[in-house]
């Protein structure tokens, strides 16, 4: 039935759109600074259970407390990178990577230990009420990831590719001597895409969470966005979002058409079949290094 | 009919408890003419938390409150709490410390299955008293372990059992939908529902699954509308269930959905928001913490003033309201097994409770060859202000 197929078609892009917000901030930090953060998905989590402690416990209302939550994530990667990864600065790039994950295991038992194990209802930004138009389901408050997702991927991608900062951080990543002789900091690059990333995990947070349930562990779902970062080719932001909601698409028809306790191994299958005949991804270029 | 198969269980279990009985006989380890040392095992950090610090928190109240009214037969209750960190090679530790270093009496726990079963051979291999009041694995029950007893909660096996004769009651379509996790708390649960329809007959059966870190349930939902099932039982972690509820609605499912005790939780209405309304699940008491029976709420207000920090988290939740009733239980055995002490005063003691309430949780019956306190669950369901109520029937799993 074509609705039954639209109605997944669009069921998945929203799923991807939370892989691809999660893809997304992980791909910033390694096109940034080249480590894979690990953490990602516990800092998500921190961001939103700042949101409800400002809302319940300080009783905020919801625009200041997201400002909050946005904020004091912003604090929050500005001392992971000020207190963990500049001390490993020069260290293998294994140890930062190590480093990210004790981080992320270290918040979430954090978190679990101040706010409990137990689910915190998160507000939703938009009404769950579902339209019907032909025999279709559209909530305006699913739609409001898949936007959040393809907004933040414009305006970073705007921001790396046509401002001098963006171009000085990929710059400073990709040749820290080199970009220091012509005059670019890579510190200061450094500190502000923790920051900034951290900013955004918030951000992703704050729309999924309502979707998904706001336990400590909420942060796992970020290995679906590893899967959709590697399939857009983990350097590329658009290729972030449109790995993410491919992915979601996948899983969604081979949820319905094949079988649900089949629609991992199908998505997965691709995944790798993707890596294997395209190990840059969909979207990334083949990187050479001239010597 | 009785199987071959029923009797060779009942007679394993017998020739566990016969066995073992010789290792119990004057044993007071941790028993001092003034103090009974009890180890206090749980999950407090990790992904199986939830029950840890509900076991740590209601055994901690009831244990307190028994010292604070004179003891038990002249000694007072010293415990010490070990975490096992929601893993089985941790839970395995942490136990061997409470008997073999702390030389405890009898241990309050362990509080998941995850932990629990591995555990299995451990705890049925020591000469420890174990009292267990929330995790719902069927194996740690059946076949019974003399030194091993369950209260308040409902296993498994008995949860499927008493899920289907309600949905199968309940259903006009005489068709059922499972949909559930695909791991084995899922799988268990759904097979245990699936094979209880088979024997009532005449339902016709659809099952789907899911993973626990799942966010979109479309597809499954989509094929469950097809199946024209009325019914969905659904069988999950508290988290994905919340979604599974919320996209039905929003898909407009035509099934009344049953979750499983998981989803029975204060907070879940308010999780999963005004799709909630209607929705009905398993609940292991007639008693709901928030209730307003006098015991639970002397119950509530000692938790709440208590645990501060847990009472801000919109606690008490069911897995202290257990705990609480099991310790309470627990007292009431080590009360009963008398001024001289020992390990297997105390399992007799314990065998010999019959119906006994404490207002919190059901009514606990233990025996000889039982070791299972509870056999009966309730339903509850979402009113319109997302507020709980329990449907009076009463289900047994007898």
């Amino acid at each position: 039935m074509v609705s039954t197929f639209i109605q997944l078609l669009l069921s998945g892009a929203i799923a991807g759109s939370v892989y691809a917000l999660l893809a997304i901030g992980l791909v910033l930090i390694h096109n940034g600074t080249g480590v894979v953060n690990f953490g990602f998905g516990d800092q998500l989590m921190v961001g939103v259970y700042i949101l409800v402690f400002a809302q319940q416990f300080l009783g905020l209302a919801l625009p200041p407390a997201i400002l909050v939550a946005v904020i004091v994530s912003g604090l929050l990667g500005l001392a992971i990178q000020s207190l963990v990864m500049t001390p490993l600065r020069n260290r293998p790039v294994l140890i930062p990577i190590v480093a990210t994950i004790a981080i992320g295991a270290a918040l979430r038992e954090g978190v679990r230990a101040f706010m409990g194990p137990n689910p915190w209802p998160v507000p939703f930004l938009l009404s769950t009420s579902p339209y019907r138009i032909g025999g279709i389901s559209i909530v305006p408050s699913d739609l409001a990831i898949l936007g959040t997702a393809i907004v933040i991927m414009a305006c970073l991608y705007v921001f790396f590719e046509f401002t001098r900062y963006g171009q000085a951080i990929l710059a400073a990543c990709a040749n820290p001597t080199g970009a220091l002789i012509v005059g670019i900091p890579a510190g200061t690059t450094t500190t502000g895409i923790w920051v900034l990333s951290s900013m955004l995990a918030a951000i992703a947070g704050i729309v999924i969470a309502p979707l998904t349930t706001l336990t400590p562990d909420i942060g796992l779902i970020a290995i679906k966005g590893f899967a959709a970062a590697v399939l857009g080719g983990f350097a590329s932001l658009p290729g972030a979002v449109v790995g993410g909601i491919l992915l979601g698409i996948i899983e969604a028809l081979a949820g319905y058409y094949i079988s649900s306790a089949m629609k991992d191994i199908v998505s997965y299958a691709i995944l790798i079949g993707v890596i294997v005949l395209l190990p840059s991804g969909l979207f990334n270029r083949v990187s050479v290094r001239k010597v | 009919m009785v199987t071959r198969r029923e009797i060779l269980k009942v007679a394993g279990g017998a020739m566990v408890l016969v066995a073992t009985k010789s290792a119990y006989a004057a044993d007071a380890t941790g028993v001092t003419d003034d103090k009974i040392k009890l180890g206090i095992l749980g999950d407090l950090t990790g992904h199986a938390a939830h029950w840890g610090t509900g076991n740590l928190a209601g055994g901690t109240l009831a244990f307190e409150e028994i010292n604070a009214a004179g003891g038990i037969n002249g000694r007072k209750l010293e415990w010490i709490s070990v975490d096992s960190e929601s893993s089985a090679p941790k839970g395995i530790a942490g136990f061997k410390r409470l008997v073999d270093q702390e030389k405890v009496f009898a241990i309050f726990g362990p509080t998941s299955s995850a932990v629990g079963v591995p555990l299995l051979k451990t705890m049925s291999s020591s000469s420890v008293p174990i009292f267990i009041p929330t995790f719902s694995s069927p194996l740690i029950t059946n076949p019974p372990v003399k030194n091993i007893f369950r209260s308040g909660t409902l296993n498994d096996a008995d949860q499927g059992r008493i899920i289907a004769d309600y949905v199968a009651g309940i259903s006009k379509k005489h068709s059922i939908a499972i949909m559930r996790q695909s791991d084995e708390y899922g799988k268990n649960g759904a097979t245990n529902v699936s094979n209880r329809l088979k024997e009532i007959g005449n339902v016709k059966i659809s099952e789907e699954q899911f993973n626990a870190s799942d966010t979109d349930f479309t597809s499954q939902l989509l094929r469950i509308r097809e199946s024209d099932a009325d019914i969905m039982v659904v069988y999950g972690y508290p988290a994905p269930s919340a979604i599974v509820m919320r996209q039905a609605k929003q898909l407009g499912l035509p099934v009344q959905i049953v979750g499983s005790t998981a989803t029975a939780s204060r907070t879940y209405a308010a999780t999963v928001g005004k799709e909630a309304v209607g929705t009905r699940s398993m609940t292991t008491t007639r008693y709901l913490p928030e209730g307003d029976s006098p015991e639970i709420v002397k119950f509530r207000k000692a938790f709440e003033a208590r645990f501060p920090e847990l009472a801000r988290q919109t606690r008490p939740e069911a897995t202290d309201q257990l705990a609480y009733h099991g310790a309470k239980t627990l007292i009431e055995g080590l009360r009963r097994a008398g001024r001289d002490l020992n390990r297997e005063g105390l399992i007799k003691a314990l065998e010999g409770l019959k119906d006994f309430e404490t207002g919190i949780a059901e009514p606990t019956t233990f025996g000889p060859d039982r070791r299972e306190g509870n056999r009966s669950g309730f339903v509850l369901e979402i009113k319109e202000d997302l507020s709980r109520t329990v449907l009076p029937k009463a289900y047994s799993a007898i």
